[in-house]
């Protein structure tokens, strides 16, 4: 029983990070559903700098690329005002692509230092701690809520309704690339194409699932984490395919969906903000 | 004087026909990265190119199924004269453009059906299986041993089988836990599925998946592996035990070198299938090259023993003849002899002979001591 | 420096726009082909080679199919705003209702159409499913659809791997083959299953003509522009919605009945069947901005994409991702340039 709660927590880690990344950004109005392609990336760069510079360097590098795919997602769905889902996807086939391209290298090389899981997964429970405290007990969290909510009524009140949006796409960026670094130097140490395995769109139909709120993440992540081990441990005994065990953790996410009632979403999600509109 | 000159243009001509490469492309149904089935076949490929001097060779990665045709036009088109298919898959694609190219050579890698210009290869493993479940059985201490297996097709099942049966040869009330992940390739999956079995108390572990990961995983628990299809030894040095290698590239070597004296041709390929074992050298016992078992784990292997013919014998000692004689030309010993009855009291193999060919290669059912799901058992 | 909403944009600032964000993504993707370590120009020459030749063509055309079809159907869904992010899942759905009807069914002149009609029927309930849990429990369909997929790919690894696995197929993963009754017609010796492309052409002029010369299409837009004022108006929403979504699951379902019936000849692991046409399908209808008929335009070119990033593997042996590499700079320079030709730039606070 211990090693199932052990193996949801260090296999939802990741998911929860990448939910968490996702939830900050749609909190003040932006979709981001190019997670999937960031963290490939961030992935690739912070194995990429292990290799030469060791793997808290290459947890730097993986932040520091998900920041930038962050930034580059606000570029079009801030700045430019595109239209948010697809310019999301955009940026995930982007991310996939390009470190599929540029990782080619990579493939199949042994990775010596590896980051402790125990110590990311602590970290990123925390994490959620803290953007639950940043999101509803601090004044950057309030303008982040409201730019969400009303950015119009914000933006009367002196909020930089863009800056803000930015600010919420770089922290969330980050904490999608500490995913993919987790990924590539803790996880399974190593690079392959693909190695982010669909996690990215996981992650974001949980922010779904979470309700938008970071506490409640760390629950559906560890669930997913759950079920996804209980597919292995449940098969064989008993008499039920291993197909329908791979399915159980898809399933079960929407039934839970289904179950929990309308979850409510950010009222200016997926809105470019106009201003004099 | 005329002859004198029709002979030096006919010596240039066989000259220049010597001088001639042969152009030989491979069609891969995976990315060549990542220590599995495609790096195996590429690396084949690799070799044979270096031993071959006459040898030109192209490849196409990841290859999907329904790919396999327009791609296979491609590469007639240019100038292959032998084309690999390295996938059961591509058979149906394969068997097309043979009747479309008929000059063209082809040579299909675990397929069955042949044709005037299509050979069939395959490189297995039961024998090392078999070797490698003697080691298991001998060294672990729980009595279950664990096994990732991507799908259950025949091959995997046969090697699950042979592996099964060597575990229970050393230790008869061992059992083998078996978990699909269904996919080829998909670290995540091997990873939990490693956990899954560790949490039963598995210590021991053998898998198909395209990747290190299950020997990773095992390693952080002090578990030992077996590693697949390529040296893994380096991925945990203390804990991988041996392995099943192969060598692709002493079949490409081979083939290659007939077709170009012309023993192959594209007319009389309707026979020729390679199903190569320990004694044509094209799969190997072992952690790395040259290391059938890890020095670490031989004094360990050498004080177990196991039961042969009513004799103590040291499982190491036994490993090691019995891999001298299946590496000899004419081996005598099979691990698929009968009386051998499935998990279910049915006998598969009746006593006095071995598995033949059409059962080795349609094999459904599982041996006594597998335990786990088994889709498509027989009833 | 901040930009402002323009309410009368010069098409002359729009074309520049345009031409600037392309010109833009060139330049990066040439960037990338370096950093990759091959020359930009061989590349951009092997991206745009299967034009060149009848077997190119060929290529195109079968990777059209498919995205022509769900393609159609998406431009509707998401005008309706049903965000059908579960094509892959419809599309293995439709294959498996083909399989079934080529398999299980006495086979006959009607099996094609059977096949098409139970395939195409899967796919709609498959996508209807998800319409209706976001109608009735606000469950959000891009939550749903794309669990479905998962739902959908596992559905098909149990019935290849377990109760259809075919007789003669040595203990693989596949169906036995389609007999004759059930296996569409090419074109020459290529693998393009001409009956389907018809029928993509024909999904493209009808939702066309259905959204913009029928009252029914104009409460598909209303709901799409404004689901508020669509709501005043006393449009059904929800059975807009689902309608929506039984639409574009049934165009995906014909995509996966012509692709096992055309190409595959039989059921086997979901992984070669859909080949992420559904992900495409979703770029193609975008690109086509709404409007059935500009998917006629669109899927040909992602499917000229997608055979460019063939013979890039082929030739360079470049991943295949590199076709993702193009799609996204593609819809990225796209909807930068269709953004930024809707502002003006002010040089002020």
């Amino acid at each position: 029983m211990e090693e199932a709660l052990l193996r949801a927590v260090l296999f939802g880690t990741p998911i929860l990070l990448a939910s968490l990344g996702a939830l900050v950004s749609e909190r003040s109005g932006v979709v981001n559903l190019g997670v999937e392609g960031i963290m490939a990336l961030s992935a690739l760069a912070a194995f990429g700098v292990a290799l030469g510079a060791g793997p808290y360097l290459g947890l730097l590098a993986g932040v520091g690329t998900g920041v930038l795919g962050g930034m580059v997602l606000g570029l079009f769905a801030v700045t430019l005002r595109a239209n948010q889902f697809v310019a999301g996807l955009a940026v995930a086939a982007l991310g996939l692509g390009a470190s599929g391209l540029l990782g080619k290298r990579y493939e199949g090389l042994p990775l010596e230092w590896t980051l402790p899981e125990g110590g990311m997964a602590l970290l990123a429970f925390l994490l959620a701690l803290f953007l639950h405290h940043l999101l509803y007990r601090s004044r950057f969290g309030l303008y982040l809520r409201s730019v969400g909510e009303n950015p119009k009524a914000a933006d009367l009140f002196g909020v930089s309704v863009d800056g803000v949006r930015y600010g919420a796409l770089a922290l969330g960026g980050g904490l999608i690339g500490l995913a993919g670094a987790y990924l590539s130097l803790a996880y399974r140490p190593s690079w392959t194409d693909g190695m982010t395995a669909g996690l990215g769109w996981v992650a974001i139909a949980l922010v779904i699932l979470a309700a938008w709120e970071p506490l409640r993440a760390v629950l559906g992540a560890y669930l997913f984490g759950l079920l996804f081990f209980l597919q292995f441990r449940l098969q064989g005994s008993v008499p039920i395919p291993s197909e329908a065990f791979g399915a159980m953790p898809y399933l079960l996410v929407i039934l839970v969906l289904a179950l929990s009632g309308r979850a409510r979403a950010p009222k200016a999600l997926g809105v470019p903000f106009e201003r004099g509109r | 004087m005329r002859r004198l000159l029709a002979f030096l243009l006919a010596a240039l001509g066989l000259s220049l026909a010597q001088g001639e490469k042969l152009k030989a492309c491979f069609i891969y149904v995976g990315p060549i990265g990542d220590a599995g089935w495609t790096y195996a076949h590429d690396l084949g490929r690799k070799k044979a190119e270096a031993a071959l001097p006459w040898l030109e060779t192209r490849y196409v990665e990841s290859v999907p199924e329904a790919q396999a045709l327009p791609v296979m036009d491609r590469f007639v088109r240019e100038g292959c004269q032998v084309i690999f298919a390295t996938s059961f898959g591509y058979g149906e694609a394969v068997l097309e453009a043979a009747k479309k190219y008929p000059e063209v050579i082809f040579a299909h890698a675990t397929g069955l059906k042949r044709a005037p210009n299509v050979a069939t290869y395959m490189a297995d493993f039961y024998q090392v299986y078999y070797l490698n479940g003697l080691a298991a059985g001998a060294l672990t201490k729980t009595g279950k041993v664990g096994y990732v297996a991507a799908f259950p097709i025949p091959e995997v099942k046969r090697h699950i089988n042979a592996f099964t049966l060597g575990v229970r040869a050393v230790n008869p009330k061992a059992q083998v836990l078996v978990r699909w992940i269904n996919a080829w390739y998909d670290p995540a999956k091997a990873r939990e599925a490693t956990e899954a079995l560790l949490a039963q108390g598995a210590d021991v572990f053998a898998f198909t998946e395209d990747t290190p990961t299950v020997i990773q995983t095992a390693a952080r628990k002090g578990a030992y592996s077996f590693g697949h299809y390529t040296p893994m030894l380096k991925f945990a040095p203390d804990h991988v035990v041996s392995g099943q290698i192969v060598h692709w590239d002493v079949i490409y070597i081979d083939f290659l070198k007939k077709v170009k004296e012309g023993v192959y041709t594209a007319k009389n390929l309707e026979n020729v299938d390679y199903f190569w074992l320990l004694q044509h050298g094209a799969v190997e016992v072992g952690a790395d090259y040259g290391v059938p078992i890890n020095p670490k784990h031989v004094p360990l292997l050498r004080k177990a023993q196991m039961t042969v013919g009513g004799k103590k014998v040291a499982v190491y000692d036994r490993i090691m003849a019995l891999l001298k004689d299946m590496s000899s030309p004419k081996p005598t010993f099979d691990p698929f002899t009968g009386p051998i009855k499935d998990r279910k009291g049915v006998v598969r193999i009746p006593a006095g002979r071995k598995a033949s060919l059409r059962e080795l290669l349609t094999m459904e059912w599982a041996v006594p001591g597998v335990v786990g799901d088994w889709p498509g058992e027989p009833k | 420096m901040r930009l402002e909403l323009d309410p009368n944009p010069r098409p002359q600032k729009t074309f520049l726009a345009y031409a600037l964000f392309l010109l833009l993504a060139f330049l990066l993707l040439g960037a990338l082909f370096l950093a990759y370590g091959v020359s930009p120009l061989e590349a951009y020459a092997l991206l745009l080679s299967p034009l060149t030749d009848p077997l190119g063509l060929a290529e195109i055309a079968r990777r059209t199919i498919p995205l022509l079809l769900i393609g159609a159907g998406l431009s509707l869904a998401f005008r309706v705003g049903f965000f059908n992010i579960g094509a892959e899942g419809q599309l293995l759905l439709g294959a498996v209702g083909a399989a079934y009807a080529a398999l299980f069914l006495p086979v006959g002149p009607w099996t094609l159409p059977l096949m098409f009609l139970l395939g195409g029927g899967l796919g709609a309930i498959w996508a209807g499913l998800a319409a209706w849990l976001r109608v009735r429990f606000g469950a959000s369909e891009i939550l749903t659809t794309l669990m479905q997929n998962y739902l959908a790919y596992y559905l098909v690894v149990y019935l290849v791997a377990g109760p259809w696995k075919g007789q003669m197929v040595f203990g693989f993963l596949y169906t036995d083959r389609f007999p004759q009754e059930a296996q569409l017609p090419r074109l020459g010796e290529t693998l393009v299953h001409w009956p389907t492309l018809l029928l993509g052409v024909a999904a493209a002029v009808i939702l066309h003509l259905l959204l913009f010369r029928t009252p029914l299409g104009f409460a598909f837009r209303v709901q799409g522009e404004n689901p508020l004022a669509a709501r005043y108006l006393g449009l059904p929403g929800g059975r807009l919605l689902f309608l929506t979504a039984l639409i574009s699951g049934l165009l995906s379902g014909f995509a996966g009945v012509g692709e096992v019936a055309g190409i595959h000849l039989r059921l086997l692991e979901p992984a070669q069947i859909s080949l992420g046409y559904g992900f495409t399908a979703i770029l193609a209808a975008w690109l086509a901005r709404g409007r059935p008929l500009l998917v006629l335009l669109t899927a040909p070119l992602l499917g000229l994409i997608l055979a460019g990033g063939d013979a890039l593997k082929l030739s360079l042996s470049m991943p295949f991702r590199v076709v993702d590499v193009v799609s996204g700079l593609l819809l990225l320079a796209l909807i930068g340039a269709e953004a930024l030709g809707r502002h003006r730039i002010l040089w002020r606070r």
